[in-house]
Parts: C-alpha cells; sequence; structure tokens
C-alpha cells in the first residue's frame, strides 16, 4: 500500500506536492472549523456592528461562481446550443463544488449549525433569505440530478442496468431539468444581491440594480470559471479537454455577459454618484474612500480588471485565440468577482447606522479584517472544491470529448490555425 | 404568440431560426407548465402571505378597539433625560443582559444649536420592523400587541436581522455565557429571565414577561409597576413613560395628542411604537 503510493508519488511528484498542498489546506480547516464549533462566534473578529464577514464573501463567490452550471446547462438543453455539451458537465461539477463549498461556509457561519434545517420548517416567504435558502436547496437537488448520470458512467455503478437506466432516464429529463434549473438560478442568484440591494437603513447599499448586478456577475464569472478551469486542467493533462471552438464560445459569450453587467454597472454609478448627489450615498463613499481601498479596489479592481480588460480580450479575435490571453482574462473576471463580492458585503458595513437625532458623529467607523480562524476556515472551503476538482477532473467522465495530446507542440499549432479558419460563433 | 413568430417567415423570405417552432412551442409549455405548477404549490402559502403581508388591515382593527387590542409603546423625553443610564441598568439586570450585549444604549449627541443632549434607545418595536420581514425562519416576530419578539427556539443565528434593523438595537450571544454574575444585579434588580444560550440574537423585549404576567393579574403595563418595563420605572426624571398607544386615556397616548414628539429615522417607514419629545434646540 505504503509502497504503492510511494511509487505513484515518484512518477509525477508535481500531483503528490499538490495532493500535500490541498491537504495541509484541508487540515488548517478542519482545525479552524472545529474551533468555530467548540468556542463559538467569538473567534472571528465579526462584531454586532459588522456581523457578516469573509464567510459571507466565500458563500457569495462560490455561488456566482457556479453559475456556469446553469448558463451552460441552459445553453445546451435549452436553447439547444449541442456543441456545448463538451463542457456543460464540467460547469455541473463546478457548480456542485461552489454549492456545496457555500453550504459549508454558511455551516460554519451560522450562531446555531445545528437548526440549519429551520427554513424548511419555519417559512417567512417575505424574507429574501428566506427564498434564497429554498432555492439554494432545490437548485442543488438539480445539480444533484444533472450530475447522478456522470457518477454512473465514471464508475462501477455502470456495470448495473438499473443504475445505467436511472442515468438514461436523467439524461432524457435534462431539458426539463435544465430549464428548470434556469428559472431557479435567475432568481436566487439576483436574490442574493438583493439581500443588500433591499436594506433602505444603508445608502451605501440600497439600490433598485443591486440584484440585476449580481445575475449579470454571476453569468459571466460562472462561465469563466469553467473555461478557466478546463484550460488550466487540459495544460496540465496534457489534453484537449474541449474543442477550441467551444472554448472560443464560451469565451465570447463571457466578453458579452461582462459588457453588459460593465454596462449596468456604470449606469449604476452615473445615476446616483455623478448626475445626481444623494447624500447618504455621498457621505457613504467618502466614509469609504477615506477609511478603505474601496475606490481603488471597485475601479481598478472590479471595473477595469474584473469586466472592461476581460471584455476586450474575449471579443478581440487575436486575444481570443491566445490560450494564455483567455486563460489571463478569465482569471481576471473570476478575481474581478470575488473583489465585488467583498467590497459590496464589507462597504455597508464600515459606515456605520445614522439614526441618532443630533449632529455629532456618534457612531464609529466600523472596520474588518478576517481572523487567523475565519482564514483557516476559508483555507479548507477552498481546499475542498479544489481537491474535488483535482479528483473529478483525473476520475470522472467530465469531458465527453476529451482527446490526449502526444506532443503538444506538434498539436497546438494546428488546432489554433483550425479555430482561425472557423470563427467561434455563440449560436 | 403570432408576433413572437420564430421562424421569421413572413412575406415568404425563409431565414434560419434560432429556435424551431416546436422547439419554442415546447419552451412555452415547459414555462408555462412551471408557472401553473409554481402556482399550485404556492396555494397552501395564502394564509401565510395574508398573515405577513396583511398588517395595515390588523392595524386599523386595533385602532378601533382601543385597549381591548391593545399596541404598547412608549415616549422618551429627550428634554428631561439626564443620562444618568439607570434605564440601561435596570435593564440589564432585569433581562440578565451582559455590557457588551445592552439591549438599552445611551449616547450623547448634540443638537444644531450646540445643545447637549441625552439619547437613550430601548428596541423601537416599529409596525413595520425590518428585522421580522428578513428573517429567514420567522424567529423574529411581530406580537399583535405590536411587540417584536424574538423566538430563540428558533433562531439559526445569520444575523441578517442585526443587518437589517436600521438602529443597532440587536446583539448576538458570540460565546456561550457561563455562571458569571450580573454585572448589575443585584444594585439594580433582580433577573427574571434565563439567559439566551450561545449563537441566537437577542434584543429589548419591553419586558414582555412584565407585560403578560401583569395583564393575566389584571394589571395595567405603563400604570402598574409589576407590569411597566424596568427601564420605565426606574428613571429618576420619569423620562420614560409606557402605555397603550391604542388607548386614548393612556398617558402615553395623552402626550403624544398633546406633546410634539418624533420617531427616529421617520423616512425610512419603520413606524416606531418609540416616541421621543425633542431636546430643546432640535426642529422636527
Amino acid at each position: 500500500m505504503i509502497d504503492r503510493a510511494l511509487g505513484a508519488a515518484r512518477r509525477s511528484p508535481h500531483l503528490t506536492i499538490w495532493y500535500l498542498f490541498l491537504v495541509t489546506l484541508l487540515a488548517f480547516g478542519a482545525v479552524s472549523g472545529a474551533r468555530v464549533l467548540i468556542e463559538g462566534l467569538r473567534v472571528t473578529n465579526l462584531t454586532d456592528e459588522l456581523p457578516w464577514g469573509l464567510w459571507i464573501v466565500i458563500d457569495l463567490s462560490s455561488i456566482a461562481l457556479g453559475a456556469g452550471a446553469f448558463t451552460l446547462s441552459a445553453a445546451v438543453y435549452v436553447f439547444g446550443l449541442k456543441q456545448y455539451a463538451s463542457i456543460a458537465r464540467a460547469a455541473v461539477f463546478v457548480g456542485l463544488l461552489g454549492y456545496t463549498s457555500a453550504m459549508l461556509a454558511l455551516f460554519v457561519d451560522i450562531g446555531r449549525p445545528d437548526r440549519f434545517y429551520h427554513p424548511i420548517l419555519y417559512w417567512n416567504p417575505h424574507s429574501v433569505l428566506w427564498e434564497i435558502t429554498i432555492a439554494v436547496m432545490f437548485y442543488t437537488t438539480v445539480l444533484v440530478l444533472e450530475f447522478t448520470p456522470i457518477i454512473v458512467e465514471s464508475t462501477p455503478l455502470n456495470n448495473y442496468a438499473l443504475a445505467r437506466r436511472l442515468g438514461h432516464l436523467l439524461h432524457r429529463i435534462m431539458p426539463v431539468v435544465a430549464l428548470v434549473g434556469m428559472g431557479i438560478s435567475m432568481v436566487h442568484q439576483s436574490s442574493l444581491g438583493a439581500t443588500y440591494g433591499i436594506l433602505t437603513a444603508r445608502p451605501v447599499w440600497y439600490s433598485p440594480s443591486a440584484p440585476v448586478l449580481f445575475i449579470l456577475s454571476a453569468i459571466a464569472a460562472g462561465p469563466a470559471l469553467t473555461l478557466l478551469v478546463t484550460m488550466i486542467s487540459g495544460e496540465l493533462m496534457q489534453k484537449r479537454l474541449v474543442p477550441e471552438d467551444v472554448l472560443h464560445g464560451v469565451a465570447r459569450f463571457v466578453g458579452f455577459a461582462s459588457l453588459a453587467y460593465l454596462y449596468l454597472k456604470l449606469w449604476s454609478w452615473l445615476a446616483v454618484s455623478y448626475y445626481s448627489h444623494v447624500p447618504g450615498h455621498a457621505s457613504g463613499i467618502e466614509i469609504l474612500n477615506e477609511n478603505t481601498p474601496y475606490g481603488f479596489t471597485f475601479w481598478w479592481g472590479e471595473v477595469l480588471m474584473g469586466a472592461l480588460l476581460p471584455a476586450i480580450i474575449f471579443l478581440w479575435p487575436r486575444t481570443r485565440r491566445n490560450r494564455y490571453a483567455l486563460m489571463l482574462g478569465a482569471l481576471m473576471v473570476v478575481a474581478g468577482l470575488v473583489v465585488n463580492r467583498w467590497n459590496v458585503t464589507l462597504s455597508g458595513f464600515v459606515v456605520p447606522l445614522d439614526w441618532s437625532p443630533g449632529v455629532l458623529d456618534v457612531f464609529p467607523i466600523n472596520m474588518y479584517e478576517p481572523s487567523l480562524v475565519e482564514w483557516g476556515v476559508a483555507a479548507g472551503i477552498i481546499g475542498y472544491s479544489w481537491l474535488g476538482w483535482t479528483l473529478g477532473v483525473r476520475y470522472l467522465r467530465l469531458y465527453p470529448n476529451a482527446v490526449r495530446l502526444v506532443r503538444r507542440r506538434v498539436v497546438t499549432q494546428p488546432a489554433v490555425a483550425e479555430s482561425g479558419e472557423q470563427p467561434a460563433t455563440a449560436r | 404568440m403570432s408576433m413572437n413568430n420564430p421562424s421569421g417567415t413572413q412575406n415568404g423570405t425563409q431565414t434560419e431560426a434560432i429556435l424551431t417552432r416546436r422547439e419554442f412551442v415546447m419552451l412555452m409549455v415547459g414555462a408555462g407548465a412551471s408557472v401553473a405548477l409554481a402556482t399550485m404549490l404556492a396555494e397552501p402559502l395564502n394564509p401565510l402571505f395574508q398573515r405577513v403581508l396583511g398588517g395595515d388591515i390588523e392595524h386599523e382593527k386595533y385602532t378601533a378597539a382601543a385597549s381591548d387590542n391593545p399596541r404598547w409603546g412608549m415616549v422618551i423625553n429627550l428634554s428631561t433625560c439626564i443620562g444618568c443610564e439607570y434605564c440601561v441598568y435596570a435593564c440589564q439586570a432585569t433581562n440578565d443582559v451582559t455590557d457588551a450585549m445592552r439591549w438599552n444604549v445611551h449616547i450623547v449627541d448634540e443638537t444644531p444649536t450646540g445643545n447637549i443632549f441625552h439619547m437613550t434607545r430601548p428596541c423601537l418595536h416599529c409596525n413595520n420592523a425590518p428585522c421580522v420581514s428578513v428573517c429567514p425562519v420567522s424567529a423574529t416576530y411581530s406580537r399583535s400587541d405590536g411587540l417584536v419578539v424574538m423566538d430563540y427556539d428558533k433562531c439559526i443565528g445569520c444575523r441578517y436581522c442585526e443587518v437589517a434593523c436600521p438602529y443597532g438595537a440587536r446583539s448576538f450571544n458570540w460565546e456561550e455565557r457561563g455562571d458569571e454574575p450580573n454585572p448589575r444585579a443585584p444594585e439594580w434588580g433582580t433577573p427574571e429571565v434565563p439567559r439566551r444560550p450561545r449563537g441566537v440574537v437577542e434584543k429589548c423585549t419591553f419586558c414582555i414577561h412584565r407585560i403578560d404576567a401583569g395583564l393575566a393579574a389584571g394589571l395595567t403595563p405603563g400604570v402598574d409597576p409589576e407590569a411597566t418595563p424596568a427601564c420605565v420605572n426606574i428613571c429618576p426624571v420619569r423620562a420614560r413613560v409606557f402605555g397603550d398607544l391604542n388607548n386614548p386615556e393612556s398617558e402615553v397616548s395623552q402626550i403624544i395628542a398633546s406633546t410634539a414628539t418624533f420617531r427616529l429615522r421617520e423616512d425610512l417607514g419603520t413606524e416606531p411604537n418609540v416616541y421621543y419629545i425633542p431636546p430643546e434646540g432640535l426642529a422636527i
């Protein structure tokens, strides 16, 4: 047993180091998670004035980055773009990892994890968070349904006629599942933005465009992450996992989605901060700019890196045909999304409430930096999703059209030329 | 339907369609079926929706029937408050609250005319409480007598109510409370309610236990001290008055009828049941 493990380690030392790294992350996460469950949330740097932090950012980011599942499944099963079937399975797997990561983060974050099922028993249809909880639950079920045929195909389960028939049945009803999944996703992805957008007492948050910004950024960043992990995995495994024109099609889609996001983002800013003056909002932004890198991270992180540059990379054919530019662009969209979720979550808390009728600034500005335990849990969740992906891409049939490249240098040249002749189209 | 003809065959020109007619019809049928299913599934929810959305109707009912359907409220006089913090301490002793989690807070503020005044704030027990609408498990809810209450057995500790409350009136149990003594007992009173467990949110209850027990014993909250919140009883300058806002004879109703009062962040439409008499120099 140990001999075999050592032998495997000697054959692929890089993979071994990677696994060791992931196991370290997981161990860090397990220890930190245990501390939270035993000692309570006092081990965080959260307060009554700033009760949500890094874990909520992770939760929002992983759900948004899991949006590739519903977008690409809808492309295949609802809009009939069959060629994207070659990447849709991977997107479903990324989605499953994203949603389970979010659930892990929430489980640690709530004060009473033993009551995680309460939203099912005690309904509050007026609560946007109740709606999100129920929708996330249903959508995770959709993801499991979409994922089951992959499991059946990739494991010895395939030897059992019953399992094969279940997989086949699920495959046949997939258009319905994908349609339902798209509906539920559209709703709860935007509701996550509404979590902040509906809070009238917080001018920095209160915004009718918040829900739409959340869904648009998720539609851009979800497929971008699927694109990124597909390309990185292909490079490392020396396989062409997905045909080039499919990669380019996804890239173009992300480019257009980024532009749509950018458009609404700029108008949301112009309407409130440039063409008009909303006192509470303006003073809030002033506080943020004086005390945090909000202004810098908003313009350079969210707008330029997260949307404008990747849109150019993905929509300009010359950069789109360059694999490394494509990977860089996808990485920028993903990073931009995480920066955005951090900024949105924290900005509303930094600016203090103002309920006293007097003129003094009686309420202090709230600053936040995650504690070591918070970082630890975050590392554990990231380790979980990366390990899940590594195992999945190695042992599951995530890419039905994967082709092994014998010598990379020889094969990539014609692949690039080929895609040049047939420009990828989204429709 | 014909306006959305997907195959684009107008004027006899045949163009490449994104969806075939068949796919389009399938899509529409699918969407229609989803809506029908959702409506069907939502049917049992209707009483719930009515309960949640029907606040205004209930409110009028109370106004008409006055003290048979009380609406508990408070008047705080900022022109007489001296900032002694007795209300803060009595609340801590009675409801067994730590220094870090005070349900009643005191801050010092200033009017535009430069007049320093003392501001104290319990939970305002809003008629349109943002905390109530955001709670994903209905652990915090509005009682028919206007009290905004916590059910500690339902709360999952997500803290969205803390995020949504415009007045910072909520505290989370970040850690388990042991047997450490109450910081204000016995000087300011004796704890009358159990400590809350780790991981749930808590807030001012207007001393709900006194109100309910008092009413059962035939007492009048706001008049009989046993049925009145501890912060009101202890105030040395009678800056706090408690009573039934629906009863025109109650002291709170009389003050509100005869004196200029305001509520905190009236612009947010939360309709608090706590009214303030402004300090000198504060225009309202």
